[in-house]
């Protein structure tokens, strides 16, 4: 059957954007193949690993599991928006960097997306519930423990600088 | 203690801003132009005739491409295995018969990935079942379904490719055994006599996931014109790839280009050829577009290599005081459809255990069984957690019956320093005795062991050692680094980034040589084809043999570079030293050169010859071909990396539930290269390990995998993560690169039984089959009533 | 996934409508956080998708001392988590959301979602059923009231015909020395639940007779159910540690577990019954403070 595309509006990293889609698109989608935004990520099809965690009107969401058209007349934020276009680092992926929080990387734009989420929300979230908010982000190589220490030390830095 | 400018810093990852930023492409990121993308069917029965395969319908369907079928690579032969006694097996699709549940049967390419799942819903297979059989034992027995039939070949082997010259027969398998392995020394029976205790004891390990972030993917894109292919995939080292590649599609191994992309983690799982990255080259040829074929979880869980299952009896025959006499191990490998490496594994899983303990008189015997099931391949470790699971467990049980403290009989047992191994290895470095004490007081174990079972809580101990690369083709690892115009250098190395951090950990090791800053380091890596050889780091030799190549063609330049200070500065080389991007002469710092005026005056006096750097290393030098892995005769590896680990769990009785609350480990990698690199392998080790002891077994019914999502296949989560402590328990290794070993695949293997044996000092009772889920805790808390 | 048509529902006459037109061809959506998985699986293949997120009039979380409290279908999980209110009024709603998937899912995923996809494991309908859950559907023929306790008729299906929409949950309000309590069982602390449970329990002023008592069970059955047995097992009865596990045990006996990969009918049947005595526990402890 011929479905027709339907438009959406939507804000991406900042920038206005007006397209016309498949009802059936994914956030995901919209953004690895319409945007070329490969940042966010597939590792699983049951909506359990968090790779694919990008930010919506200030909430974490895994676009895999959000139809694009959902986010008509919203705002999308994705790793690639993090850093500032001049090449200055977002503090969370500084510390990231500084802290080792990575190895094979691939969950990592899913994780910076969560800990930016929940430090924009709550800044001086203690550790245990820095690990419950990421309880949506599996990682594979890390352990976990460095990049808990890097959203950690980001937490207290916003605590220090008054 | 030399102090050094670059390598023993925890510096940041050369590929940081790259993955933190999402530029890092990963080959599931790509996309090419005219790319059309593959799926495949998968069949749905264990064991079954093909009848008849009809694909007109799918090849009709608007936007299909080229449907296939094992008509079309009938004969194709890879596997990891392929030797002149035992012929390569694998297939890239099934040809008469299946032979297990996610065999592939055909393969849709098409200009979208709905279409081509849409057309393999149209593809009709006529399947004729077989009587299938899962369990190894039912397999051996006669009268079994027999899985394979005369295996044989069309082509040369691997072995008479890469140059030993013994012409390959075929092999037909009897009572589906796959491969079998005896390696015994010393007396095991005057052992067990000599012995005054003796146990036996039986343990099972399942298949696990290596559950690597990304899925398997593959890009191929064939060039008629020049025939040409261009393959972008997951790998743990390209030659393997590469080469089979070569063989599979008849395509010049000069033409086949591995081009560089970052991969989403490995653990072992991506090492070996696959059907589908056979399939995706062999499509793009037929279709003449770039294909890409990126698997599901599902298809990762159910029909990719997991690890490898084992089915272990141990008897150990110890001295009173725990000194063990004699050790037998009994290993029943359920292999699966095709042998994979599971013959491999059961060598390994001694060979790995042989630097651990001095067992005096060895009997080791091994049988690996064909079954109508999804077959495996290395996980990190690749035997040993397997392996030490039993063996550790037993020492642990064996204490338990002559009264003994684990910690102290297992110091007792290790091997030493400079010892000889029956193979020939040769421990130069030996840092385990180091390990247990530091794992062990770490843990408080004195103070915990036996003394917190009215919490039902307990300490247990586990070790494990692992090899620093082998013999494997094409035998060695090089490296190019050349000296740029502006006094940077620019290192090209084979190796392949997927987690474990070599690209910082080489460039480290090549601006730590040449005395420059990490970031006067411009890396080219992972790319066959401006890089020169690379194979060794799915063998455990990435630092030692990768990281050695890079060594020493770092040692090369840095040599051009001090002859030409030595001429200018008119001293000998060896008064010369360098650092910070210029040649000084020690005894006189302020008397030195810049990189700039080196280049200059090469320009000016010897007419602008290049510096550039060349190195290789073997993981043996003086290895013969192969060792013998049935047999267990011939050098093996140059260094072995060691780890002990120390655990603490509490239990709760009333549910089986286990809650690890510490893990230690102590790792020997004889030097860390970057401190926080090795923090992160240990850490990845202690939950990857655990995720073992408790959660983690892929679960088969009538052959087909019943838990291939993340919904029903757990791993540890972010609140799981218990308190971890790393210790640095190195000795240097004169081997290694700044004396630097294995680190990423030996400490797994010790949280496993560290953990199985906490539980038991906890609340007194043993499961001999991990993963320890509460279910079968409490039933055995219930059978045995706990201890005492 | 396979193709489908959207419609984006701006008002619940206009959700009613267009579902009455496609019934069982079209399906609703809220937050996706089941559905479009089911999508991606291809377990489901609706060719109209009637989606209801952007109706603001079933977003909200109301309270009225006499009346308790209503919440819109649309309310998220992490709204209905970090609502002062509910934190206040129905703590243990909030605490039990806590622990529902991840942060991400809770974000977009909506409580009526959530009931709709009658998923036997789901974590809210324990609690919602403990505290005596009713829920408002509508459609173009009408509305009516249906106590959650009937909602769910076996795995992933509920009493809603094709054309009907969940629009409003309402929960009675509190009476004093009220205890509620939400437990699970799981492997690993995010996992899948093997069993769950909420108690719900009220005592009479000598803070030790139980007045009333709700234990509901789920994972355990096709569909989460109130152990009644179980529950009046406490009625009128001084509460003391032997009684509350012989209410555990009638619990578990109420179960219809199955096995799967995660656990066996005796595990689940044996787990239940601990669970139930450490929730009752609880359950009386906060009663005796509330």
């Amino acid at each position: 059957m011929e479905i027709a595309k339907k438009i959406l509006k939507v804000k991406v990293n900042g920038r206005p954007y007006e397209l016309l889609i498949k009802p059936k698109t994914t956030l995901l989608q919209l953004l690895r193949n319409d945007f070329g935004l490969t940042g966010a990520k597939q590792a699983c099809m049951d909506n359990s690993c968090g790779a694919c965690t990008v930010i919506v009107d200030q909430m974490a969401v895994k676009a895999c599991s959000v139809l694009a058209l959902q986010v008509n007349g919203r705002e999308v934020t994705t790793v690639e928006g993090l850093a500032s276009r001049d090449g200055k680092l977002h503090p969370l992926q500084q510390a990231f960097l500084d802290h080792h929080a990575f190895q094979c990387g691939f969950c990592t734009p899913g994780k910076l997306m969560s800990a930016k989420a929940m430090l924009d929300e709550k800044p001086h979230p203690n550790e245990e519930e820095i690990r419950r908010d990421m309880e949506g982000n599996l990682c594979r190589c890390t352990g976990y423990t460095q990049y808990i220490d890097a959203i950690k030390a980001v937490a207290q830095k916003k605590e220090g600088s008054k | 203690m030399t102090e050094y400018s670059v390598v023993g810093k925890p510096l940041p990852r050369v590929d940081g801003i790259a993955k933190l930023t999402g530029q890092a492409k990963y080959t599931t990121d790509l996309v090419l132009p005219n790319m059309v993308y593959a799926k495949l069917l998968r069949s749905p029965h264990p064991h079954a005739k093909i009848v008849n395969i009809d694909i007109s319908k799918a090849e009709k369907l608007p936007g299909v491409e080229a449907v296939i079928t094992g008509k079309d690579t009938w004969g194709i032969r890879y596997g990891f295995v392929d030797t002149p006694t035992y012929p390569a097996e694998e297939r890239p699709l099934a040809e008469d018969k299946v032979r297990f549940v996610g065999e592939a049967v055909a393969a849709v390419a098409a200009v979208d990935p709905d279409i081509a799942e849409d057309a393999l819903d149209l593809i009709e297979v006529e399947y004729d079942p077989l009587p299938a059989v899962f369990d190894p034992e039912e397999a051996m027995k006669d009268g079994a379904p027999q899985i394979h039939g005369e295996i044989t070949r069309t082509t040369s082997c691997a072995w008479e490719d890469w140059g030993v010259a013994r012409k390959s027969h075929s092999y037909t398998p009897v009572n589906n055994v796959a491969g079998r392995v005896l390696i015994s020394y010393g007396d095991i029976e005057k052992g067990f006599a000599e012995a005054d205790h003796v146990r036996e004891d039986r343990f099972w390990s399942p298949a696990t996931s290596h559950m690597a972030m990304e899925p398997h993917t593959i890009v191929a894109n064939y060039d008629p014109f020049t025939g040409k292919l261009d393959v972008w995939l997951n790998h743990m080292a390209y030659e393997l790839k590469r080469y089979w590649l070569h063989k599979t599609l008849g395509i010049p191994i000069q033409k086949i280009r591995v081009h560089q992309t970052y991969i989403g983690g490995a653990f072992g799982g991506k090492a070996v050829i696959f059907d589908f990255e056979v399939l995706a080259g062999f499509l793009s040829r037929k279709v003449g577009r770039p294909v890409k074929i990126e698997l599901t979880r599902e298809e990762v869980f159910s029909s990719c290599r997991n690890s490898i299952r084992f089915d272990t009896t141990v008897k150990t025959g110890v001295k009173k005081d725990g000194t063990i006499v004699a050790q037998q191990v009994k290993v029943i490998v359920d292999a699966g459809a095709y042998k994979g490496s599971a013959a491999v594994a059961m060598f390994l899983s001694h060979q790995f255990s042989e630097s651990c303990y001095n067992r005096r008189n060895v009997r080791h015997e091994g049988v690996a069984v064909y079954t109508n099931k999804n077959f495996g391949f290395a996980k990190r470790g690749h035997g040993a957690p397997q392996n030490r699971f039993a063996v550790d467990s037993q020492i642990d049980m064996i204490c338990e019956d002559l009264g003994l403290d684990p910690v102290e009989v297992v110091l007792k047992n290790l091997r030493k320093k400079g010892d000889v191994l029956p193979n020939g290895d040769k421990l130069e470095s030996y840092g385990l005795p180091k390990c247990v004490r530091l794992a062990a007081d770490a843990i408080d174990w004195k103070q915990k062991r036996g003394k917190q079972r009215d919490k039902n809580r307990g300490v247990g101990i586990g070790i494990n050692g692992m090899f620093s690369g082998s013999g494997y083709w094409p035998f060695a690892c090089a490296a190019i680094v050349r000296l740029n115009h502006d006094g940077t250098v620019t290192l090209m190395e084979g190796d392949c980034e997927f987690g474990q951090g070599a690209d910082t950990t080489y460039s480290q090791i090549a601006a730590e040589e040449i005395g420059l800053p990490l970031e006067d380091v411009n890396l080219i890596s992972g790319d066959s084809e401006l890089c020169p050889m690379n194979y060794s780091n799915f063998l455990s030799g990435g630092m030692f043999v990768g990281g050695g190549a890079v060594w020493y063609a770092a040692h090369d330049l840095r040599q051009r570079i001090l002859k030409v200070g030595s001429e200018l500065l008119k001293v000998k080389m060896e008064d010369l030293d360098m650092k910070n991007r210029s040649v000084f002469i020690k005894a006189k710092p302020e008397k030195s050169l810049t990189f700039g005026e080196i280049l200059r005056y090469n320009v000016q006096k010897h007419l602008g010859d290049p510096l550039i750097g060349v190195g290789y290393k073997k993981a043996v030098p003086e290895i013969e071909f192969y060792p013998s892995l049935s047999k267990g005769t011939g050098r093996f590896t140059d260094a072995y990396g060691l780890a002990a680990a120390t655990a603490e769990v509490e239990v709760d009785r009333e549910t089986g539930r286990v809650k690890v609350l510490k893990i230690c480990i102590a790792d020997d990698c004889g030097y860390e290269i970057n401190p926080a690199s090795i923090y992160g392998q240990m850490v990845s080790q202690a939950v990857m390990g655990m995720g073992d002891a408790l959660l983690e077994e892929v679960i088969d019914e009538g052959g087909r995998v019943i838990n291939p999502n993340l919904v029903d296949y757990e791993i540890p989560r972010a609140f799981d993560v218990p308190e971890i402590v790393v210790l640095n328990g190195c000795d240097y290794e004169p081997k290694g690169p700044f004396g630097a070993k294995e680190a990423g695949e030996c400490a797994r293997a010790a949280v496993i039984p560290a953990i199985a044996n906490a539980i038991y000092d906890a609340v007194g009772v043993r499961v001999h089959r991990v993963p320890i889920t509460p279910e079968k805790l409490l039933n055995a808390l219930k059978a045995k009533g706990g201890r005492r | 996934m396979k193709d489908f048509e959207y419609f984006p529902a701006k008002t619940v006459e206009e959700a009613c409508s267009l579902i009455s037109q496609h019934r069982e061809e079209g399906k609703i959506l809220a937050g996706g956080q089941s559905l479009i998985t089911l999508l991606r699986q291809k377990l489901i293949s609706p060719f109209y998708l009637i989606d209801i997120k952007g109706i603001s009039d079933l977003d909200f979380i109301k309270f009225d001392e006499k009346k308790g409290l209503r919440m819109g279908a649309l309310t998220t999980h992490r709204a209905i988590e970090k609502s002062p209110l509910i934190q206040e009024k129905y703590n243990v709603l909030s605490e039990m959301e806590k622990s529902v998937a991840s942060v991400q899912t809770r974000n977009w995923g909506t409580i009526g979602g959530n009931l709709c996809s009658a998923d036997p494991i789901g974590d809210p309908a324990p609690s919602l059923i403990a505290l005596n859950a009713k829920l408002k559907i509508v459609s173009s023929r009408g509305e009516r009231m249906i106590p959650l306790e009937e909602f769910f008729t076996d795995y992933f299906t509920t009493i809603l015909e094709p054309d009907e929409i969940l629009t409003e949950i309402q929960l009675p309000p509190l009476v004093a020395r009220t205890g509620v309590v939400y437990m699970k069982f799981s492997t690993i602390e995010a996992g899948i639940k093997i069993v769950s449970t909420s108690i719900s329990m009220i005592l009479d002023s000598d803070k030790v007779t139980c007045r009333d008592a709700r234990i509901v069970m789920s994972a355990v059955a096709p569909v989460p159910f109130n152990a009644r047995k179980a529950g009046e097992l406490l009625i009128g009865k001084k509460i003391n540690d032997d009684l509350i596990a012989e209410a555990a045990q009638l619990a578990s006996e109420e179960t219809n577990p199955t096995s799967d990969v995660h656990a066996s009918v005796e595990f689940r049947r044996e787990i239940a019954k601990v669970l139930v005595r450490r929730a009752i526990k609880e359950a009386f402890e906060k009663a005796k403070k509330a």
